[in-house]
């Protein structure tokens, strides 16, 4: 089990920073992005407060249009032209929501990096391995190129590429779906950052490929005491490596807590169907495969009340009318009205 | 067999590479010389990573692709060697489900019309009436209401459309099903509905299928055997549990260890236990077992000899020189 101080501090969300040894590194509150379309604003994010702390590694899971993506993407000033963002998001200290990309790009790519689930679209398709790597050494430290190179090739080293150094003068369309990803990885790792977000980064590999680059990510979380946030639909990919994982659905948060809390005893039925309908390897073939009904919520429609109530099996009239407010309860945060009950934590 | 409804003897599928306008173009060989039954009734799962020929063997099976060497024997009867015009009434009954639900449906056509077109080809006895009778039936057994066959596709999500796929390939209650990574662009929750539908299908209607994909959970869930394909070589084929509890290929074992389970007192001690390396190119195998490069128990002998596929067990085959000395000892 990976276990880092930060674990122990279980209610890290929101602005409630109670005993603790870990700084917080990136503190989200109140969140909300809208896009302006030729037939209204539709929201993606809703009053999405999240704070990650040093050194942790959190998972953040659900489906297409939770607003997992957009989330993150809005907090790197990396949203389209027509997104309209609101809240507060500040790293180390520093508010980064509508500041101008010029003040971003001190803290872009070094401090805070990010990769995405495209490596080939993310590298340009032009520019050398070697040199993508040392571009943003060159950007924002006192390199000379001959150093910066040095550092790219330790870099491809640090990241398991074999053959480091003829990779260096390669273009990314020679390499393999899963060895662009290692690339992209050692381009977010140049400067250092303290905190490392992933969208998706393995959802376009192999399984066995996916296995290596969050092996790989384990490594650096661990190694390199980075936090980490870890954008994905798949519960397996943060079984492994989340200290924490937050549920969204329908744009909102809607359950937080360790990744035994929410894996284990989940307070909200998303959490607890989406478990229960995501088939596992090792249960054997006759094993029941408990469906939700209906689909994610289009974010242009969102049903009122608790977005989930159309698809939840415990929904009473009051999930319809009402939404439920994030609680928090054992160190845990969840919005349900009627919450999963389980006995003392074993 | 007796009971094989499909046979596939010696099956190779190769690709000319390269635009080279002299000399021999190097060939890629997307499979290379699959033996299989497939027994009516079955649910036969073909899984394995990008470029191990599942999704072309699914193809060279309905003679989208023709093989380069081999038999397809479909209930007695060789077809490789039909003509379009020959495999044209066999279609009936040999039906397609593909990956990206709203891609395979025809934008300007309305529900009613897609589904309805197999029954216009293959069931041109059948006036209007009886085709939107079939088409109303056959969407209520998928799990859509008859009232939606004036819309069009783009007004669906993509698990309606990929119901409304299943649908088309059902209406002719085709004897074989092929479903080629059915469910992998659906989010999680909408996966678990379509792997339960094609079961429900298969218990009503009693088609035999043959489900391509790369998610091991989904095809547990769904397959009474698996095959496992490796550069477009057979590595083991087994009923399914016996595959995910006893596997005898070393890559069976690597693939199944690299599926991440939804469990944190599981899953962070599988992370270390991966596969290394990478899937080497197809253009170049290498010598002897192609899984050799990646493969933790490889010898030199594996570098030499060219494992062949056969049966360790009763109805357990695997490709492998060595499995009989690595397989596990706790053995039940």
């Amino acid at each position: 089990m990976p276990s880092t101080p930060a674990t122990a501090d279980l209610p890290a969300a929101g602005h409630s920073p109670m005993t603790t040894t870990a700084a917080p590194v990136l503190e989200i509150e109140d969140l909300s992005v809208r896009f302006a379309t030729p037939d209204g604003e539709i929201p993606a994010v809703n009053d999405f407060s999240l704070t990650i702390r040093a050194g942790e590694c959190i998972g953040v899971v659900g489906e297409s249009g939770a607003g997992k993506s957009q989330s993150f993407l809005a907090v790197m000033g990396l949203l389209a032209s027509n997104a309209r963002v609101a809240g507060r998001a500040r790293f180390e200290g520093r508010e980064l929501l509508g500041r101008p990309a010029e003040e971003l790009n001190q803290v872009r790519g070094s401090r805070l990096s990010m990769i995405f689930q495209d490596p080939m679209t993310s590298l340009t398709p032009h520019m050398r391995v070697g040199e993508q790597i040392s571009e943003s050494l060159l950007r924002h430290t006192s390199t000379t190129p001959a150093q910066a190179r040095a550092r790219a090739l330790a870099l491809l080293n640090r990241v398991h590429v074999t053959d480091a150094e003829r990779r260096l003068d390669q273009y990314p369309h020679e390499l393999s779906g899963g060895m662009r990803q290692r690339v992209m990885i050692a381009v977010a790792l140049a400067c250092d950052p303290v905190m490392l977000i992933a969208d998706e980064p393995t959802t376009a590999l192999d399984v066995t490929i996916q296995a290596q680059i969050l092996q790989l990510l384990a490594e650096l979380k661990r190694e390199q005491g980075m936090a980490m946030v870890l954008v994905t639909h798949d519960l397996g990919v943060v079984a492994g490596i989340a200290d924490r994982v937050a549920v969204m659905y329908g744009g909102r948060l809607v359950e937080l807590g360790t990744v035994r809390q929410v894996l284990k005893m989940p307070h909200h039925p998303y959490t607890q169907a989406l478990l229960r309908s995501m088939p596992r390897v090792d249960e054997p073939a006759d094993a029941p495969l408990v469906t939700i009904q209906g689909q994610p919520p289009n974010p242009r429609r969102l049903p009122p009340g608790c977005a989930f109530h159309p698809r939840c099996e415990q929904a009473q009239e009051r999930c319809r009318s009402e939404r439920p407010p994030l609680v928090e309860r054992d160190g845990a945060r969840f919005a349900c009205h009627f919450p999963i009950e389980w006995g003392a934590p074993a | 067999m007796s009971d094989s409804l499909l046979t596939l003897r010696g099956l190779s599928v190769w690709f000319p590479i390269g635009d080279r306008l002299f000399g021999r173009k190097p060939m890629l060989h997307a499979v290379e010389g699959v033996d299989l039954d497939l027994r009516a009734g079955e649910a036969l799962g073909i899984v394995g990573e990008s470029g191990c020929g599942k999704s072309t063997l699914a193809r060279a099976v309905l003679q989208l692709v023709r093989p380069t060497h081999g038999q397809v024997v479909w209930m007695g009867r060789r077809i490789e060697e039909l003509s379009l015009g020959e495999l044209r009434p066999l279609r009936r009954d040999l039906q397609i489900v593909f990956q990206d639900p709203l891609a395979s449906l025809n934008p300007r056509l309305t529900i009613g019309e897609i589904v309805a077109e197999p029954l216009r080809v293959h069931r041109p006895e059948l006036d209007s009436a009886g085709r939107k009778r079939e088409v109303a039936d056959i969407l209520g057994r998928v799990g859509l209401s008859a009232d939606i066959i004036n819309r069009y596709p783009h007004e669906f999500s993509g698990g309606q459309c990929q119901r409304i796929g299943i649908a088309r390939a059902m209406v002719l209650r085709p004897k074989l099903l092929i479903c080629d990574e059915p469910v992998s662009a659906l989010d999680v929750s909408i996966q678990a509905q379509i792997v339960n539908l094609l079961k429900e299908l298969k218990r009503d209607f009693g088609m035999t299928i043959l489900f391509v994909s790369h998610n091991l959970a989904v095809v547990r869930r769904l397959c009474e055997r698996v095959l496992v394909l490796y550069l477009g070589r057979t590595m083991e084929l087994a009923p399914t549990d016996e595959l995910y509890e006893r596997p005898l290929h070393p890559y069976t074992r690597g693939l199944l260890a690299a599926v991440p389970i939804p469990d944190p007192d599981v899953q962070p001690a599988r992370l270390g236990t991966s596969l290394g390396g990478e899937l080497p190119s197809p253009l170049s195998p290498p010598s002897g077992c192609v899984f050799r490069t990646r493969c933790p128990d490889a010898t030199a002998q594996c570098e030499r000899e060219v494992p062949v596929f056969k049966a360790a067990e009763p109805d357990h085959h695997v490709a492998c020189l060595r499995w009989h000395e690595l397989r596990p000892q706790n053995r039940r």
